[in-house]
């Protein structure tokens, strides 16, 4: 974050809009703003806070009355008065106007009423269009300075040293943790083990798989099936060697004398008996058929019958075809006379008579319908009859067919009988062997059907296992997945928690080492400062060669909460060019610091007036003129690329006028109001040279 | 120098990650990085297992 201005308006010292006061940020970084107490720097310092993340510093009191009691007097009671700040900062590459603004009300009879303060943020990018953000101005600005550590970049230097209490030690461990990136990894690690559980638990939910077994099973069946489908073809062969034998001894038979007679009848018999069985086929379709098709008409008896009752009760009721049209009515009544002759004149009995017959007569849709459907029914019942009469008619052929059948067997049975009792041996022996021949084409063909019923019902098997199959694949694909998934996440955690562990050793000893460096620099005494495992920061001092805490006076604390200051912003600001994996981008990083040299002596004044300007991208110091003395402005002098006094106007009578003398100029300090109100005015000051 | 190749050091486990761990890592931390000025980061765990079964598909 790179602050470019800021303006006030109607805050607090401020009356109406200050003009915008540019913040250094170049080669020189520093910017001066002086001002007697009471002028308005512990302001301006709270004028940043407010806007960003509406905080307030300690020594900030009344933080319930921000506007400016002069705009407050000069309102009609019931009118409002602005008062905003708004601040200009880069970032990125783009460029935000953050403005928080609030408004006071002057009550009729009680005092000063305040609104909720509102944040607006503006973003323009590289073609410079001002937009506004979709995201919440609060959450945009906590991304680029996290609001737990502004108290390092916008603080009162006469109260540093309570930043770092015991109290808000964690706090601070905290906030550094933020800015390393520490508490990114910590994060990523804890989600990173939810996360892991979720997969753990949908894993569990995808249960076991056995398709193994089921292959095997299926196998198996397949395996079996195609047994049975070879013996299907064995028995086909063996079935067409028997017939040939059969035709081969009927033929033998038919050579022999006596028995030939036998033979050519039994040939024409069975020849019958194919027949007389096809067409037995045939008829028992042409029956089906018939009770497919039409079947459904004898159930339908029972509706018919329902129907003529209906429509019988309506008719006996007069509801349905009386006979008289309604629009035959209708004429009679306009016409106004019936059709003997009677007048129909309005309210007169007659025409109440006629209009009875208006209620009752029917209209012609409904009449029509009504025959109409009577006429359909009808016609299903004589389906109903014709479809009876068809089915006796084929079952009588059925009948007809299988007496038949059975004189035709007997016959044969006979034929059968009188050759294998037949005095020529040649012949009976014949027989006996063509009853062993048809014997086992009756065996084989029984053999068959069986057979083809298995097959069918093995297919069945192993269509639904390979239903069973591809749902387990599927699963064990998910499975698969799902682990791989855990793998990742854990391998993930291990070496974000192993970086961490690095990290956090290695950023601990280069920042300890950087805040000895700084401290050392400023401080003229031995003490060393201590970063323990959980960033709380201690002064020890060696004592008969071991480490030992001080008890440090304010201004080593003030002096080591700087140097942490400045080590933080130093370590940070290289981290963060290094390793953009991690943390907020935080490569330029502001300072604003109230009473910066609080009650410090001259040599470590002189010493911090030298090292802030470089420990920070950019810096604005408040100070008074007691604070602004020889050796400090000496030290800064070559960083200072923007510098403005704050000129308090008071309105005490007589009051004692004061100046600052800057370059070869004097500007004022503290000088007459020209109103009965206080008021701050911004100057500018320009150095020649 | 010195100080450059401790860094690199440190982040070896994430630099030497086989590609889709990488990719968590790196998705996981910016993921973190844009929430971490929320106190509770909303859907943080949604948005994890995301990343996770989109780097793992």
């Amino acid at each position: 974050m790179k602050l470019l201005s800021i303006r006030l308006c109607n805050f607090r010292q401020f009356y109406g809009k200050t003009p915008e006061i540019f913040l250094a940020h170049r080669e020189r970084n520093t910017t001066i703003i002086h001002g007697n107490n009471g002028s308005g720097k512990t302001t301006i310092l709270n004028a940043f806070t407010w806007v960003l993340y509406e905080k307030f510093s300690a020594a900030f009191a009344s933080v319930d009355k921000l506007v400016n009691k002069r705009a407050i007097a000069e309102v009609a009671p019931g009118e409002p008065v602005e008062c905003w700040v708004e601040i200009g900062f880069e970032h990125d590459s783009k460029k935000y106007k953050a403005k928080r603004l609030c408004r006071a009300y002057k009550g009729d009879t009680i005092g000063i009423e305040h609104s909720k303060s509102e944040l607006y943020l503006q973003v323009a990018g590289d073609d410079g269009c001002w937009l506004l953000p979709q995201q919440h101005p609060d959450d945009i600005i906590g991304r680029i300075l996290p609001a737990s550590l502004h108290q390092y970049f916008f603080f009162d230097g006469e109260r540093i040293e309570q930043i770092f209490r015991d109290d808000k030690k964690s706090e601070i461990a905290e906030a550094t943790k933020d800015l390393l990136g520490l508490k990114v990894l910590d994060r990523s690690i804890e989600h990173l083990k939810n996360a892991k559980r979720t997969l753990e638990e949908e894993l569990a939910a995808i249960g076991d798989t056995e398709t193994r077994n089921l292959l095997r099973e299926k196998e198996n069946t397949e395996q079996r099936s195609e047994a049975l489908s070879k013996r299907q073809s064995e028995i086909d062969k063996e079935l067409e060697n028997q017939n040939d034998l059969k035709r081969e001894i009927s033929g033998l038979l038919l050579k022999l004398g006596g028995a030939e007679e036998l033979q050519q009848l039994r040939d024409r018999l069975e020849a019958e008996a194919v027949s007389i069985r096809s067409q037995l086929q045939q008829t028992k379709n042409v029956r089906n058929r018939v009770i497919s098709t039409r079947g459904y008409t004898v159930f339908l008896l029972e509706i018919t019958a329902g129907f003529r009752v209906i429509v019988n009760d309506l008719r006996s009721k007069g509801e349905l075809p009386t006979g008289i049209k309604r629009t035959f009515v209708k004429e009679l009544l306009e016409r106004e006379r019936c059709i003997c002759g009677t007048e129909l004149t309005n309210g007169s009995h007659p025409h109440a008579l006629v209009q009875e017959w208006m209620e009752r007569s029917g209209t012609p849709d409904v009449e029509e319908t009504a025959i109409r459907m009577e006429s359909q029914i009808n016609e299903i019942d004589q389906q109903a009859t014709e479809f009876w009469q068809e089915v006796d008619q084929q079952q009588e052929k059925i009948n007809k067919d299988r007496i038949e059948l059975s004189r035709i067997e007997t016959q044969l049975d006979d034929i059968k009988k009188k050759l294998l009792t037949y005095p020529d041996e040649n012949i009976s022996n014949l027989q006996k062997r063509l009853d062993g021949i048809e014997e086992r084409i009756r065996e084989l063909i029984l053999e068959k059907g069986a057979n083809k019923q298995k097959i069918e019902t093995l297919k069945t098997e192993i269509e639904a296992k390979a239903k069973q199959i591809a749902k387990y694949r599927m699963k064990e694909d998910k499975q698969a997945i799902a682990q791989r998934r855990i793998t990742a996440t854990q391998d993930a955690i291990e070496r974000l928690t192993e970086v961490r562990t690095g990290l956090d050793q290695q950023f601990r000893l280069q920042l300890e080492k950087r805040v000895q460096e700084i401290f050392s620099q400023i401080s003229f005494t031995p003490y060393i400062p201590n970063l323990s495992e959980k960033y709380e920061l201690t002064l020890l001092d060696v004592v008969s060669g071991e480490l030992a805490p001080v008890a440090a006076s304010t201004g080593e604390n003030q002096i080591l909460s700087l140097s942490f200051i400045g080590g933080i912003i130093d370590r940070v600001r290289e981290w963060s060019q290094k390793n953009a994996l991690m943390g907020p981008d935080s490569s330029t990083l502001p300072v604003v610091m109230d009473s910066p040299f609080g009650s410090l002596d001259e040599i470590y004044r002189r010493q911090i007036a030298k090292t802030i300007p470089k420990l920070a991208n950019q810096l604005v110091v408040l100070v008074t003129k007691t604070q602004w003395r020889g050796e400090v402005a000496q030290e800064m002098a070559t960083h200072i690329g923007k510098e403005y006094v704050l000129s308090y106007n008071s309105p005490k009578p007589n009051c004692e006028v004061d100046v600052i003398e800057l370059g070869s100029e004097f500007y004022p300090l503290v000088r007459q109001s020209s109103s009965e109100f206080e008021y701050t005015e911004i100057i500018e000051v320009r150095r020649d040279g | 120098m010195n100080q450059q190749l401790t860094l690199k050091e440190v982040q070896e486990p994430i630099t030497t990650a086989p590609a889709e761990v990488r990719q968590i890592i790196e998705r996981v931390l910016q993921a973190e990085r844009d929430k971490l000025y929320m106190k509770n980061p909303k859907n943080i765990n949604d948005d994890i297992l995301k990343i996770v079964k989109e780097a793992v598909p």
